[in-house]
């Protein structure tokens, strides 16, 4: 057999002797109708009346709808999570709706797919951006919401960040950006408090290497460093998206912990967890926010997710009341409200909220609106935003499993 | 160290298991099919949805109903190869042997996202599991099901390698790897033989699937694409196109992975990986088994 | 849409001899680069900005990987790793040393050369299937390592890299980069032609016959690599300086095969044919948005569709083949 150069482009037999010109006319042809289709197409795609020359500015229609971007993972590897978030968040622009909307416009939300990459993440920033979004809602990954700050930064739309938490977020200081889940040391802080609590000596730390996960992870091996208090026995990494962690569990078991800590998703979260049990592990496991979901105790299964911390903000399962909202969101989508969703739904109402205040959707206003903002009820709590734009408290509490569910364990107050 | 090998041995059960499709697919046509993780995918997902819909039927026996699906799977997720072959792959044999790569990237985001439109990305839960009694073999926990898993997958591996070295329709497949032109000049049935090397390969990584599913319970439509990446390196370090060679390389990747894991830590664990592989095909460049090939003369 | 298909092609035929050598034939070189600097004119909003800016890139990316695979015939599954070195390099520069971003250009062409060295230099005497495998291996290597290292910001990267001359405005970036690729695209066909073009293509005809002509197969081979990595990085730095953050999702084995994807729809060792998949493979993604769910399904089964209609690529390179070549390249049963 020959192997591929050689078969891979057979008709280029000749190449020493080639002249430099074709027969006049032969190739064009056949060219130029592609070209020109290329560029039609790219035509057709960005619409005409645009360009560099009209520079008029568009005059803000006082009746058409507010419309809220909203960045979520639909397409690669996190693409589960997208539903979760843009369903709540419809929830909410629903329910807005319903009451008469915002400033006598209705809300109109406008999901597209970051897919968790920063190159299509800025391209659906910049096609939000360009049709004219007032507000933008979403953000989860981080690595894929930090390239969409400036995007976003420069059309002066505020963003309200549901679930991307990562400290980079933070430490930027943009003046438009205002996180609204809890951050990584917030939770750190939660999770260190608890394992301190339960008397935890050996804690094993794990993440998947996402910028998420290992922030998490790596933070609350610092908190274990200091002096007093458990001490980390291990920071194991793992690959998400596989099946077998088993040499993980291996090394981590190797330790000895009697305390283990989760920080990544609940597809490697269920898998882990049932693969510790089965490798004969006895001691606490808890988990993060990012794993708390039904879907992680059906796929660790209801035994072995049985007693399961997790450090997690207020949910609709944890609070009185939320059982109304719950059904709405089963009644309207078919399935229970999963991660982020509560966070979504707030991002929504925040916003909503912030122009009414504001008194219209012009960028510094609602930003203005935002930071004075003091005592809006969120799941999370009454809100009032840090200097930071982070939430004063990030309402961590520390939910387990009993019967099938995770349920409110200690609030930690 | 027992427990390391034996963690590495299953892994790389799985991985030679799915390998041995590419390498066959591979040594025959000389295809690099990107979509064939997705066919251990379709194989999770198509025994997820026979065990759902056979439901209550089997009662509480697991093992019994597991090893039906597993055959239906293999028959359902060979023919799915088949078709592929034939709609996305031979019309284009004649073309350059990249034209089939476009092809087949262009089958795995079908086939991933056909999967995504049809059961959501949602991952599913298998409602069959294989929980574990735990054994204690020379310091390592083994799982009987672990065990009976390892077995079916390297009785799978015998029966192929029997079929292709000592079967009628196994030399036809290796007359055409050798030579496609003599092959149908000496009255082989050179598309008939190709679409049964799709059936067996895809079946495998079908195989492959639903025990994936079965034993870890979880499934979703990206499943594929990693395990596929790591079949393909496997192929690659036993010698690509050869079946012995492939099973080994599958068990030495899931090997390195294990050590590099212990010695490394999880996130470099790739890094060793593919850095000995590296290394390793420098020293012998056509892998553990495959024939120096006097490259054209 | 047909009237320019027949009629324009005569009349461009007339000023032939107006920019021969830009491209294998003469005209849609200047007609694509005139496409591109018009574009802003006709539509400036960022989204098309953006998008505009990104195939751009991708044109580049493309043209580089065309030199490995299209012109020396060298299987690389791991292309994204020049790319991410280009990146990262003038990243970690730019944020962390405050380097101006167009002093870390020759930073990143050391860089790159020296990636392209150290990941050909022990492999190039493989046979190409080991190659894939080995360049595939190289890229994962480097995308792992860039997402657990500090220096280079873990997962979530580097972010806040100033724009080509420190935060200039997004259209004068696109000009930049616009005219940056046109020089790249140019510079790729010209290598192909040159007398290393020529040896590039010997050797991937016939490995032995070059090296029984004098032609040292290892060492054209080696400059082929090391000519990708200088592309891929200096797409790299653009892709930053673009996105003003650099983070390892970028470099996945996906992106290896996508770049590797124009180059083999366009028409391997083609360029006019390369750019043209580059640019194809870079808006056909964002045309399919719109469909939400279906937008990856519809792409997978296009790009099957375009391959059997198609199958030696959009545009392939000039054929000289003559009626013997073509019944080897063609069986009998698929003609029928």
């Amino acid at each position: 057999m020959s192997e591929f150069p050689a078969s891979a482009n057979p008709a280029n037999a000749n190449p020493v002797n080639r002249s430099p010109v074709t027969g006049p006319g032969r190739r064009p042809r056949r060219l130029l109708p592609l070209a020109a289709l290329t560029v039609a197409a790219g035509l057709a795609l960005s619409g005409c009346g645009q360009g560099l020359l009209d520079k008029g500015g568009k005059a803000e229609d006082k009746s058409s709808p507010i419309v809220l971007g909203m960045l979520v993972p639909r397409s690669g590897g996190e693409a589960a999570i997208g539903p979760y978030m843009t369903n709540a968040a419809q929830l909410a622009v629903d329910e807005i709706n319903a009451k008469g909307g915002v400033l006598g416009r209705k809300l109109e939300l406008r999901p597209e797919d970051d897919a968790c990459d920063p190159k299509t993440a800025t391209a659906a920033a910049n096609k939000l951006v360009s049709s004219g979004v007032h507000v933008s809602v979403g953000g989860y990954c981080s690595g894929a919401t930090l390239p969409t700050l400036p995007v976003f930064g420069k059309a002066n739309v505020p963003m309200i960040i549901p679930a991307a938490n990562s400290q980079e977020l933070v430490d930027q200081r943009q003046k438009h950006v205002f996180l609204i889940n809890g951050t990584g040391t917030q939770q750190t802080d939660a999770a260190v408090a608890f394992m301190t609590k339960k008397g935890a000596k050996n804690v094993a730390v794990m993440h998947d290497n996402t910028s998420y996960s290992k922030d998490i992870a790596v933070q609350t091996g610092k908190d274990l460093a200091e002096p007093g208090g458990p001490e980390q026995a291990i920071l194991e990494a793992v690959t998400a998206k596989e099946s077998d962690y088993g040499a993980n569990v291996t090394n981590v078991m190797a330790k000895k912990p009697d305390f283990i800590y989760w920080t990544g998703y609940f597809q490697e979260g269920g898998l882990l967890i049932r693969q510790f049990r089965q490798a004969g592990y006895k001691g606490p496991i808890m988990v993060a926010d990012g794993s708390v979901s039904p879907k992680l105790i059906e796929i660790a299964g209801k035994a072995d997710a049985e007693g399961v911390y997790a450090t997690m903000t207020q949910t609709p399962d944890t609070l009185q009341g939320a059982d109304a909202w719950k059904t709405a969101y089963k009644s309207k989508f078919g399935s229970d409200p999963g991660p982020y969703s509560n966070q979504s739904y707030d991002a929504v109402r925040l916003a909503a909220e912030a122009i009414g205040k504001a008194g219209g959707t012009d960028g510094a206003k609602v930003i203005a609106a935002l930071e004075a903002i003091d005592g809006f009820q969120m799941f999370s709590g009454p809100l009032k935003f840090t200097p930071e734009h982070t939430l004063t408290k990030g309402g961590f509490q520390i939910l387990s499993v009993k019967g099938g569910a995770f349920a409110l364990e200690d609030a930690l107050a | 160290m027992s427990q390391l090998i034996w963690n590495g041995l299953f892994v790389g059960a799985f991985y030679s298991l799915v390998a041995l499709g590419y390498s066959m697919v591979y040594g025959i046509i000389k295809l690099l099919n990107f979509a064939h993780g997705d066919l251990y995918m379709l194989g999770a997902f198509a025994g997820f949805a026979m065990l759902g819909a056979a439901g209550g039927v089997f009662g509480s026996m697991t093992l019994l109903p597991l090893l039906v699906v597993l055959v239906l799977t293999m028959a359902a997720t060979g023919l799915a190869g088949v078709a592929l072959e034939r709609v996305a792959y031979r019309p284009l044999r004649g073309a350059p042997r990249l034209s089939l790569l476009i092809t087949a990237v262009g089958a795995s985001f079908a086939l991933e996202y056909g999967m995504h439109l049809v059961a959501g990305a949602d991952p599913r839960v298998y409602p069959v599991r294989l929980g574990g009694t735990t054994l204690d073999l020379l310091g390592a926990r083994v799982t009987v099901q672990q065990l009976v898993l390892v077995l079916i997958a390297v009785a799978l591996m015998i029966v192929l390698n029997v079929l292709v070295t000592r079967s009628r329709e196994g030399r036809a497949m290796r007359a055409i790897a050798l030579d496609p032109r003599a092959a149908r000049l000496m009255g082989i049935d050179v598309d008939a033989v190709i679409s049964r090397a799709f059936f067996l390969g895809s079946a495998l990584a079908g195989a492959a699937g639903v025990m994936a599913g079965a034993y870890y319970g979880k499934i979703d439509f990206l499943m594929g694409f990693l395990i596929g990446l790591k079949a393909f390196t496997a192929a690659v370090i036993g010698g690509i196109g050869n079946i012995p060679g492939t099973m080994l390389g599958g068990l030495l990747l899931g090997l390195l992975e294990s050590f590099g894991t212990y010695w490394l830590g999880g996130e470099w664990r790739d890094v060793f990986a593919f850095g000995v592989l590296i290394l390793f095909l420098t020293v012998r460049p056509t892998g553990l088994l495959g024939e120096r090939v006097t490259e054209r003369v | 849409m047909s009237a320019p298909g027949t009629g324009g092609a005569s009349g461009l035929d007339r000023v032939s001899g107006f920019a021969r050598g830009l491209f294998d034939s003469r005209w849609p070189g200047p007609v694509l680069l005139l496409a591109a600097l018009l574009g802003p004119f006709v539509n400036a909003t960022p989204y098309a900005l953006n998008l505009m800016t990104t195939t751009a890139i991708s044109v580049m990316l493309a043209v580089g990987l065309n030199i490995v695979v299209g012109y020396c015939g060298l299987l690389d599954l791991g292309y994204a790793a020049f790319f991410a070195v280009g990146a990262y390099t003038s990243g970690v520069l730019a944020t962390r040393f405050d380097w101006p971003l167009l002093a870390t250009v020759p930073v990143v062409l050391v860089a790159t050369v020296i990636a392209g060295i150290v990941i050909g230099g022990p492999t190039l005497r493989l046979r190409s299937d080991y190659l894939a495998i080995v360049t595939l291996g190289f890229g994962e290597i480097i995308r792992i390592t860039a997402n657990n290292l500090d220096v280079t910001g873990g997962p979530s990267g580097i972010h806040g890299i100033p724009g080509l001359f420190g935060g200039e405005d997004k259209v004068v970036f696109y000009y930049a980069t616009v005219v940056i690729v046109a020089l790249a695209v140019i510079g790729a066909a010209r290598l192909g032609r040159s007398r290393i073009g020529r040896a590039w293509r010997f050797v991937r005809e016939d490995e032995d016959a070059a090296a029984a002509m004098g032609v040292s197969p290892y060492r054209v081979k080696l400059a082929a690599y090391i000519a990708g990595a200088v592309w891929g990085g200096l797409a790299g730095v653009l892709f930053g300086a673009h996105l003003s953050a650099v983070s390892p999702g970028s470099f996945r084995f996906l992106d290896s095969a996508l770049i590797l994807m124009a180059v083999v729809l366009g028409g391997m060792g083609s360029n006019p044919g390369v750019v043209l998949g580059a640019i194809v493979l870079a808006v056909l993604p964002e045309a399919l948005r719109d469909l939400v769910d279906w937008q990856y399904f519809v792409f997978g089964v296009l790009l099957i569709l375009v391959m059997l209609v198609r199958p030696q690529g959009l545009w392939p390179a000039r054929s000289r083949e003559t009626p013997q070549d073509a019944a080897r390249a063609v069986r009998p049963e698929v003609r029928a």
